[in-house]
């Protein structure tokens, strides 16, 4: 049985994001997997995701959570069992899973929700499916209001990243508007 | 690798690792994200069991 402390498998993160398509829920990827995919050297320890709040996506992501024993995840071993409640408020839902850990988020920063978000991804095919990820022009702008230390020390490889990405395909869509260094 | 092999600017990014990571397909940064987690998993369960074996009154 799991617990709200419990450590994960070694299944990789991959998994997680295969089973999510696979159930066929609406998300977008956002955080450092995002980062991950779109070629910044980084390496994380959780999947990310913005979720669409429709009734019938939050019954498909709650089954699809439940079928990998998703509980809260906790500093203590206290099990707390995930609600349908959890994933329609507008809160950030922190999970462990048989899987991996997973932070399944109503808003991120500027209470930006899975709808004000969908113009700023991009579409990755992943083991036959539509990966929907954060771009990383936009990862960047939300990590230029972070005070966490991890993410301002992030936000150096990220705009690497993006520089490196303009230099061989030219400054399209993802170029960053401002430099306010 | 080596200091003097490494390219980093004065932000201390290794533009060099990043343009080997931009070399890879969206899979394979994906792989190596879930194989460095592997490995930091296994690493932290070895700490872990190092820690307690020396804890262990003999």
């Amino acid at each position: 049985m799991p617990t709200g402390g419990r450590k994960p498998t070694g299944a990789g993160l991959s998994e997680v994001l295969v089973g999510l398509l696979e159930a066929g829920v609406d998300f977008i990827l956002v955080g450092g997997l995002a980062a991950v995919i779109q070629g910044a050297p980084v390496t994380t320890m959780d999947v990310d995701i913005v979720h669409s709040q429709s009734p019938e996506n939050i019954a498909r992501l709650l089954a699809f959570l439940k079928s990998v024993e998703a509980v809260h995840r906790r500093f203590d071993d206290k099990l707390i069992e995930l609600k349908e409640e959890d994933l329609s408020g507008k809160g950030h839902v922190l999970l462990t899973t048989g899987i991996g850990a997973i932070d399944v988020l109503a808003v991120i920063e500027g209470g930006r929700s899975y709808e004000d978000l969908l113009e700023h991804t991009v579409d990755i095919d992943f083991r036959g499916h539509t990966l929907r990820v954060l771009d990383l022009k936009t990862l960047i702008e939300l990590k230029k209001t972070s005070t966490d230390p991890k993410d301002k020390q992030r936000l150096l490889v990220l705009r690497e990243t993006l520089r490196q990405l303009e230099e061989k395909y030219g400054r399209g869509e993802d170029k960053e508007d401002s430099e306010d260094e | 690798m080596s200091k003097e092999t490494k390219v980093a600017d004065e932000s201390g990014v290794d533009k060099g690792l990043v343009a080997m990571f931009l070399k890879m397909s969206p899979e394979e940064r994906l792989r190596a994200n879930d194989d460095a987690f592997r490995t930091i998993l296994e690493l932290r369960d070895a700490y872990r069991r190092q820690k307690a074996d020396g804890r262990r009154p003999e």
